[in-house]
């Protein structure tokens, strides 16, 4: 089944609550038919705003959302064909496991016959077959989290809305349930937008990824753009754990050298920039230490060696203003003194004001 | 970059004002209303407009002709010496409505929730069971228990060579045997209420008061009674808009409010006017009052206890 | 210890409170066993010397008790199945629907309960009498059926209910009056039955409208015709008011007893702001 998605476009949607507080401020957003896109960012950004204002929970107060290119607010909830999952899972509690997947069905008349073949291949597919009688009280997270998927899926729509729906299941079931959902979309192809604050869950989720701050689109794009490529401050810094160095630099001559004077890069390639000061991002994988001293490569003090098992984070000292960290697969040295280098082509430059890209 | 045009795109075009909503009225609710509109237009809102119109008039509830007498009715209330008896009256019931139905379960609410331990469930199931019974039954019960001659507590006395007063020949006994009678059924329920609002207290709150020595007197004195004002407001309130509608029932069964309306009060005079003395104008007139000094009690409602909520949004 | 002693003193007060509201009950349901003579002579014992049924007998005899208990309970259930119907829809509107004016409509709905009784009786009266409702049950009722502190107690209520349920059934495109019915309803069913039952009470013992509408005493309640046993002059033949009043009280007691832990939360998450 090729893509059974319905596409969304929202033009200039802005919502406040009052008049002075903006929650969404003239987003633009273009969601393909069928692709999963991840809503990225920290609480209260806008995300699920954004996501219940597409479900029809809110009207934008400016701008326009439009699905399967006609505008929302001249479609009824059925052409718009949505299905969502709370963060609550909001599972009726007077009705069994069957009964909540049933339910939007039976009110709206799908044969009893059919009924029962679709949902009795979901809840196979769901493991769920054996909690059918049971009552949402009865079912643990995992469960719970499963049968608000599996009542989503029932529908058979082209949109499906997920709501952080992750969040309150153990870290050890999330993967399993990640993956469910991934099938889910290639076998069925509907759009899915997923909200979600975490970063990992929208990397190995999201076809591509929306990161939202302060009810704005900071970047649109797949997660590996969103990685390795940001386009601003917020982004480069929301994105990736350990957290990515940042560090004031001048540049001067090509060269990038610290507030406190010590020259990091040497023949960097020319930018154009107005104000000397800007911001250097490296992320900590990007640093390469070394016991041996290399050309070029800058001589600093170890701190603290914080052992991950897969890998090791080590805390640095360059100068004493600039304190960074970085990751090596391996470091069994006792020496307080190391040398680094940093991967020049995954640097990245920030105005210092304005947080976005220079480079 | 992306951000950089959204950004820009924003300080273009923000506040170009809301788009118009392409929604038509929602018009759902409206059913949702409606049951409970009509009867709350027909029962209470319409009556209270006509009950004001009426008040400008003198008329007897059958005649086909009524008279338009201005304000006479009101400055009636204000001057004639059993209308002012009535009004003072009320003042007394107020008073002794909230000494017996709003301090002393208060006091006692305080004793079960900090002086007790954990017993609290089986006193408020036990006080709580005067409440489910009429106001008729317990003015018969305090009829017969106070009965000055046959009555039990008249027995005992007699025991110790007193007399029980004629109660029902004094109007301000009689009022306070009549608020005795309110109290035995709502102590039980403005108690649970008065409990609750303490109940809801954090507890870390006190106990961290504790902790620094403060005497327990004054914690209750300093914290808890501040904290519990919102809960103590509301039953006061209640304590005095239903009480003065409670004591309708025990005047009317035991002193319909003699002697001499010295029992009566303003809601049982407008009673008294409206049904027994068919003087409708007057009734009215009482009545508008009234409604006037309970909407002063509900706008000290507003400003103490709802102020905190919001409901309808 | 000392801390257990201490409590010990306070529990004195607090059990004379309940010796002096329970006695008088007790007493009531005692006498109504007496026979007049021994309700004079042996007024302090709490049991009977020679118990009998007479009173009852003789109520029998003096007032159709079945006609009249079957009035009550006719009106009551009248009042309660209005009160609960116009309570939930009222409360689902103001709960669950966005619209102009809500907050100045539930101010409205709420100042009602700020009406005294008397400002509205006389409009009333003349209402129902023209309705031709006087004598009637319905007359004693329908005003009666709606009651803006039970919308409150729903509204409550409906709080408790996580917001994502309507909105994900709304999402599903059920209609709301099956939200209301399939969800809703079955999900407030306790609260719904202590409301109704907190209801039921109340409108058993109704008083004061009721004799203003019931005069003819076919159509009496319980409740007028036991202030018909009470002279305000003396010589109430109390042990024969006791047992009406005995049996008046049966009902408000056993739906206590079966409910008493719903009730008493419903009345104290009324007070709770």
């Amino acid at each position: 089944m090729e893509s059974n998605g319905y596409s969304i476009v929202l033009e200039d949607v802005s919502k406040d609550y009052d008049k002075s507080t903006n929650v969404i401020k003239n987003m633009n957003l273009k969601i393909y038919p069928g692709e999963l896109l991840v809503f990225l960012g920290p609480s209260g950004c806008g995300k699920s705003t954004t996501l219940r204002m597409i479900a029809g929970l809110e009207d934008p107060t400016g701008g326009k959302i439009i699905i399967n290119n006609k505008d929302s607010r001249n479609l009824n909830n059925k052409q718009r064909s949505i299905a969502m999952v709370f963060q609550d899972y909001a599972l009726y509690p007077n009705m069994t496991v069957y009964q909540n997947l049933e339910y939007a069905l039976k009110v709206h008349r799908v044969p009893k016959e059919e009924r029962k073949q679709r949902l009795e291949k979901i809840m196979e597919s769901l493991n769920l077959s054996k909690y059918k009688d049971r009552f949402p009280a009865e079912l643990s997270g995992g469960q719970k989290q499963r049968v608000a998927l599996g009542r989503g899926m029932a529908k058979k729509t082209n949109i499906f809305l997920l709501d952080e729906p992750l969040s309150n299941i153990d870290v050890q079931l999330r993967e399993k349930a990640r993956d469910q959902l991934l099938q889910l979309h290639n076998q069925n192809g509907q759009t899915i937008l997923y909200v979600t604050h975490d970063q990992q869950e929208a990397m190995a989720l999201g076809d591509r990824i929306a990161v939202i701050n302060n009810g704005i689109v900071q970047m649109i794009d797949t997660p590996e753009n969103v990685y390795h490529n940001p386009s601003n401050l917020f982004v480069a810094k929301f994105v990736g754990s350990p957290q990515i160095n940042v560090i004031q630099v001048e540049y001067n001559d090509s060269n990038l050298i610290t507030l406190d004077g010590m020259k990091l890069i040497s023949n960097y390639k020319n930018i154009v920039q107005k104000d000397k000061r800007l911001l250097l991002g490296i992320r900590p994988e990007n640093i390469s230490i070394s016991e041996k001293q290399e050309t070029e490569s800058i001589p600093v003090k170890i701190d603290a060696v914080t052992d991950y098992g897969k890998f090791k984070q080590l805390t640095i000292k360059v100068s004493p203003e600039v304190n960074l960290k970085a990751l090596t697969p391996s470091w069994n040295s006792n020496a307080a003194t190391a040398y680094m280098k940093f991967d020049q082509d995954c640097i990245l430059l920030f105005d210092k004001n304005t947080g976005t890209r220079i480079d | 970059m992306l951000s950089n045009n959204i950004q820009a795109k924003e300080k273009i075009s923000s506040r170009s004002g809301p788009v118009k909503r392409g929604k038509k009225m929602n018009i759902k609710p409206f059913f949702y209303l409606l049951p409970s509109g009509i009867l709350i237009s027909i029962f209470i809102g319409f009556p209270v407009l006509y009950t004001l119109y009426l008040s400008f008039f003198n008329w007897n509830l059958i005649s086909p002709t009524k008279e338009f007498v201005g304000f006479n009715n009101y400055i009636n209330v204000f001057t004639d010496p059993t209308n002012r008896q009535v009004m003072f009256n009320t003042l007394i019931y107020i008073g002794i409505l909230v000494i017996l139905n709003f301090v002393i379960p208060y006091l006692i609410s305080i004793i079960v929730n900090f002086f007790i331990g954990k017993t609290k469930g089986p006193y408020k199931i036990l006080f709580f069971i005067p409440s489910l019974f009429s106001l008729v039954v317990g003015a018969m019960l305090f009829s017969w228990i106070l009965n000055p001659v046959s009555g039990p507590v008249a027995l005992i006395l007699r025991d110790y060579g007193m007399k029980l007063p004629q109660w029902t020949n004094s109007g301000s006994l009689a009022i306070i045997v009549i608020c005795l009678i309110t109290n035995w059924k709502v102590f039980g329920y403005n108690f649970i209420l008065l409990l609750t609002g303490l109940g809801s207290i954090p507890k870390n709150i006190i106990e961290a008061a504790k902790i620094d020595g403060i005497p327990k007197w004054r914690v209750i004195w300093d914290i808890v009674l501040p904290m519990n004002k919102s809960v103590s407001v509301y039953v006061l309130i209640l304590t005095i808009v239903e009480g003065l509608q409670y004591v309708f029932t025990p005047l009317n069964v035991i002193t319909q409010g003699g002697p001499n309306y010295g029992s009566s009060n303003i809601l049982y005079h407008t009673y008294l006017n409206g049904f027994v003395l068919y003087k409708t104008g007057n009734a009215s007139a009482l009545a508008t009052v009234t409604f006037i000094i309970f909407l002063i009690l509900l706008a000290l409602e507003i400003k103490f206890v709802e102020g905190g909520r919001k409901h309808a949004d | 210890m000392q801390t257990n002693r201490k409590s010990l003193v306070w529990h004195i007060p607090l059990l004379l409170i309940v010796l002096v509201i329970i006695l008088p009950i007790l007493f009531m349901i005692s006498n109504s066993f007496k026979t007049l003579h021994d309700s004079y002579n042996s007024i302090l014992s709490l049991i009977p010397s020679h118990p009998t049924l007479a009173n009852y007998i003789t109520l029998n005899h003096q007032i159709n008790l079945i006609r009249v208990t079957l009035n009550t309970f006719g009106m009551a259930t009248l009042v309660t199945l209005g009160k609960i119907s116009t309570g939930l829809l009222a409360a689902y509107a103001f709960h669950n629907f966005k619209f102009h004016g809500k907050k100045i409509v539930y101010f409205i709905f709420i100042a009602t309960i700020f009406v005294p009784f008397t400002t509205i009786m006389i409009p009333n009266y003349l209402v129902i009498s023209k309705m031709n409702l006087l004598n009637n049950m319905l007359g004693v009722a329908l005003p009666q059926m709606c009651d803006a502190a039970g919308i409150m107690l729903f509204l409550k209520a409906m709080e408790k209910v996580p917001t994502s349920l309507v909105e994900s059934a709304r999402i599903d495109d059920i209609p709301e009056r099956k939200i209301l019915m399939n969800i809703i309803i079955p999900i407030l069913k306790p609260n719904i039955i202590s409301i109704g039952a907190i209801f039921f009470i109340n409108s058993w013992n109704e008083y004061v409208w009721p004799t203003l509408i019931l005069k003819d005493k076919g159509s009496f309640t319980l409740p007028l015709a036991l202030q018909n046993y009470i002279s305000s002059e003396g010589g109430t033949n109390f042990p024969l008011a006791m047992a009406l009043a005995t049996i008046m009280i049966i009902p408000p007691l056993l739906i206590y007893v079966i409910f008493q832990k719903y009730i008493l939360n419903s009345i104290s998450s009324s007070g709770l702001k």
